[in-house]
């Protein structure tokens, strides 16, 4: 392999791949990423759970081959690079590479032993916007658990419903869920459920990220709405790829059963309150820093048009403090981890949310008013 | 104020209580043991303790040492009795009452002794009375802290009653191997002889920097400690001390291998542990399996939970994970398991009813098992295994958890 790059294409290139490169891996491999320069060329990088194939625009080729380099290393060469970079295989073991007068000389792996792209066949294919799936994801991933002993729980639930033109992502980590739902239009699809890793959703999420801002300069990114850059999802029983600009993002899905999640959500909590997001969470946050270390305990006691909000530690002493609410039904006392409610309100971003109740230990439920399609459930705590 | 500190420590305490509870065993050379198939000696009479016989000392070699000894198998209920008893008495004398151990209590008599006479006339009013109640004798050790009164009781045994007035700390102190104090052992002071010290008082005399980058923090209260001087209280209510850990260990009737049997103790272990942990309201967010191979090659493994628990099957499922990640490389004598990382439980209610059924599930045994005891209800799988006949572990307490030290 001989080719000329340019610098800033192969930088930016390198740097989509870090995060999933796995540098504490077991398998050095892994901390390694394939070059394919053929007619078309491509970079791939794994970490066995996810995957990111890319193309890669090259400007000359001298010639044509495969070639496994070590990603951290590499990148930070190229990052220190300048101009035009000039890159030789010696055989499949070392990677000569210039630019000027510097030259870098490093060590690579076997292409061989890179772990093969799978067999993508029996697909069913959805597009769907990649911002709103970028956006489903940033809502849903918090509620996911993350080392729990129920596998199934440390991922998102991707559930594609043709019946009522519904595709929902769902987290969980069995004490709170979270819940979006868009609608879909396909035909000929049955009910499909993926369930993906924790890890991969994240990664998902930042890949969606760069898609929806690849096609805008990154100052206007930040404040326009994201451009509805379409996505592909291309579904098999064991993997998903997620397409975009040449782009294919893989990931393994989890086998197993995802908790019958539509169950818990409570459908007829009687009690509805009308609060402030943001001082509903300035005043949780302020009360809870008593309870830290006590799972983050905190008594909600509503009353008319009040929450009053307590914490108390043996070692430490006790908190209270009081926000205004609409609420006409009668008193209740419920405990909670009140991160969970943090967590749940910090996901929203309407400045009234409704939060449904019921008895002291059934499931709770928060909304923003206005808005149907996105539910937070948090359980409560025995108090 | 100076405080005053009473060791009320029990001589040969489980030996004791059967020579006093069988007249037949009285005057002779006893050594009482655990239930199970092999087991060390637990605690020997004094008169045993004449022919050489020690605690932890196997059969075979007691039976050497001493011909005529009597071997008598362990009946914890008869000790734990006691232990509740003595506490009785304890508490006449003042309510600063810490049952640190099955036959060793601390009382914080500071502001209780005048009512009494002194410090020494409270010794010998509990040391007479133990005596007539239950026919055993106590050594009573008195100091201004509790490092003191240990060692006044350990330099008084058997039936002794001594007190280290502030005074005489320093002069009991300055020729005193550092490992006759309580809280240093063989290795730390092989460690300190290694470094030219081989008394308390010349310990003390060492340069703080020295023994602190030496040994770290620990060097700075080795310091103390040699000059005799400890700052912990005498803790009356086990809910209120720092409690860090919940655990349980046992020495299995014999050496196994098998992963299956290696399973079974660790399903009895968490019960156990977990069961104590819910017991006094507490969840543990580490779970830690120490392992003691044939050769007595100790070691432990951790794991972090994302969520603390009390849940037995969870704690079960994960010592099980945790076994299987370790090589094992010889047959295995010792397994233990302990929760750490305690929070107290804030019972979150789970979403899914399966959670919450188990945990009413665990809640009713519980019940149970309180009011018809522990042994009522087992889990099945752990009927195949020989039942725990060891002799309670010299760590327990009347109630609560320990504190690890």
């Amino acid at each position: 392999m001989h080719i000329r790059v340019n610098k800033e294409e192969l930088q930016s290139r390198l740097s989509n791949i870090q995060s999933i490169v796995d540098k504490k891996s077991t398998m050095p491999i892994l901390g390694h990423f394939l070059l394919t320069v053929d007619q078309s060329s491509f970079i791939t990088a794994t970490d066995l759970e996810t995957a990111i194939k890319e193309p890669l625009q090259i400007e000359e080729i001298k010639e044509g081959g495969q070639l496994c380099i070590p990603a951290k290393k590499f990148y930070e060469i190229v990052r220190e690079m300048d101009g035009e970079i000039e890159l030789e295989a010696e055989g499949t073991d070392w990677l000569k590479i210039r630019t000027g007068k510097s030259l870098f000389r490093i060590a690579c792996m076997n292409p061989d032993d890179f772990p093969k792209w799978p067999q993508i066949t029996d697909t069913k294919t959805i597009s769907f916007s990649a911002s709103k799936l970028q956006n489903m994801i940033e809502k849903t991933l918090y509620a996911a658990g993350e080392s729990d002993t129920r596998y199934t729980l440390n991922s998102l639930l991707f559930h594609i419903k043709p019946d009522e033109k519904s595709f929902a992502i769902v987290g969980t980590d069995g004490h709170r869920l979270s819940l979006i739902k868009e609608p879909l239009n396909v035909e000929g699809l049955e009910e499909t459920k993926v369930i993906v890793p924790r890890k991969s959703a994240s990664e998902l999420r930042r890949f969606l990220l760069k898609a929806t801002r690849s096609r805008e300069t990154e100052e206007e990114a930040v404040e326009a709405e994201a451009t509805d850059t379409t996505i592909l999802m291309h579904i098999t029983k064991n993997h998903v790829v997620f397409k975009t600009d040449e782009i294919e993002f893989l990931v393994r899905l989890i086998e197993g059963n995802y908790p019958s999640y539509e169950q818990v959500i409570p459908v007829a909590n009687e009690k509805k309150v009308l609060v402030q997001r943001e001082d509903f969470i300035k005043a949780l946050r302020r009360v809870s820093i008593i309870s830290k270390d006590r799972s983050n305990a905190i008594k909600l006691d509503l009353e008319t048009d009040r929450i009053t909000l307590t914490a108390s530690n043996p070692d430490l002493g006790d908190a209270r403090d009081e926000i205004d609410v609409q609420y006409s039904g009668e008193a209740i006392s419920l405990g909670f981890n009140a991160r969970y409610l943090v967590d749940a309100l910090n996901a929203m971003s309407a400045d009234t949310v409704v939060f449904e109740l019921q008895e002291p230990l059934s499931p709770t439920l928060l909304k923003e008013v206005g808005i149907e399609n996105y539910i937070c459930v948090v359980m409560p705590m025995r108090i | 104020m100076e405080r005053v500190i009473l060791l009320i420590d029990m001589d040969a305490f489980f030996a004791s209580v059967e020579q006093q509870c069988n007249p037949a065993l009285r005057g002779k050379p006893i050594a009482v043991i655990g239930g199970g198939k092999r087991t060390v000696v637990t605690t020997a009479s004094y008169e045993a303790r004449k022919w050489g016989v020690k605690t932890g000392m196997n059969l075979h070699e007691a039976g050497q040492r001493c011909p005529e000894l009597i071997v008598v198998t362990g009946n914890n209920d008869k000790y734990t009795h006691t232990c509740t008893e003595l506490k009785k008495i304890y508490l006449k004398y003042t309510p600063l009452v810490e049952i640190y151990s099955i036959d060793e209590a601390f009382l914080d008599v500071t502001a209780s002794q005048h009512l009494f006479g002194g410090p020494l006339k409270i010794g010998e009013r509990i040391k007479r009375e133990i005596r007539s109640r239950f026919g055993i004798n106590a050594t009573v050790g008195i100091g201004p802290n509790k490092l003191i009164a240990k060692l006044a009781a350990d330099l008084s045994k058997p039936d002794g009653l001594r007190w280290i007035k502030p005074g005489e700390v320093s002069e009991v102190l300055e020729g005193l191997p550092p490992d006759e104090l309580w809280g240093i052992g063989k290795r730390m002071a092989a460690h300190l002889k290694a470094m030219g010290i081989k008394t308390c008082g010349e310990l003390s005399r060492m340069h703080p920097g020295v023994l602190r980058s030496r040994f770290g923090i620990v060097g700075e209260r080795l310091r103390m400690m040699a000059m005799g001087i400890d700052e912990t209280p005498v803790v009356s209510d086990p809910e209120a001390e720092d409690i860090r850990s919940i655990g349980h260990s046992m020495t299995l009737p014999e050496d196994i291998f098998r992963i299956s049997e290696i399973d079974r103790y660790l399903l009895i272990l968490s019960d156990m542990v977990t069961f104590r942990a819910r017991r006094y309201g507490y969840a543990g967010k580490t779970v830690s399996v120490v392992i003691r191979y044939r050769s007595f090659h100790t070691f432990s493994v951790h794991q972090k939970l994302s969520l603390p628990t009390s849940d037995t099957h969870l704690v079960y499922c994960t010592t099980k994970d945790m076994v299987r990640s370790v090589r094992l490389r010889e047959p295995v004598r010792l397994l233990g398991v302990s929760l750490g990382c305690l929070v107290r439980n804030m019972p979150q209610q789970s979403l899914f009813s399966k959670q919450n059924r188990r945990r009413r599930f665990l809640e009713t045994v519980d019940d149970i098992r309180c009011r018809y005891g522990k042994g009522i209800l087992f889990w099945a799988a752990s009927l195949q295994t020989e039942t725990q006949g060891g002799v309670i572990s010299p760590a327990w307490r009347p109630e609560g958890v320990h504190r690890s030290l």
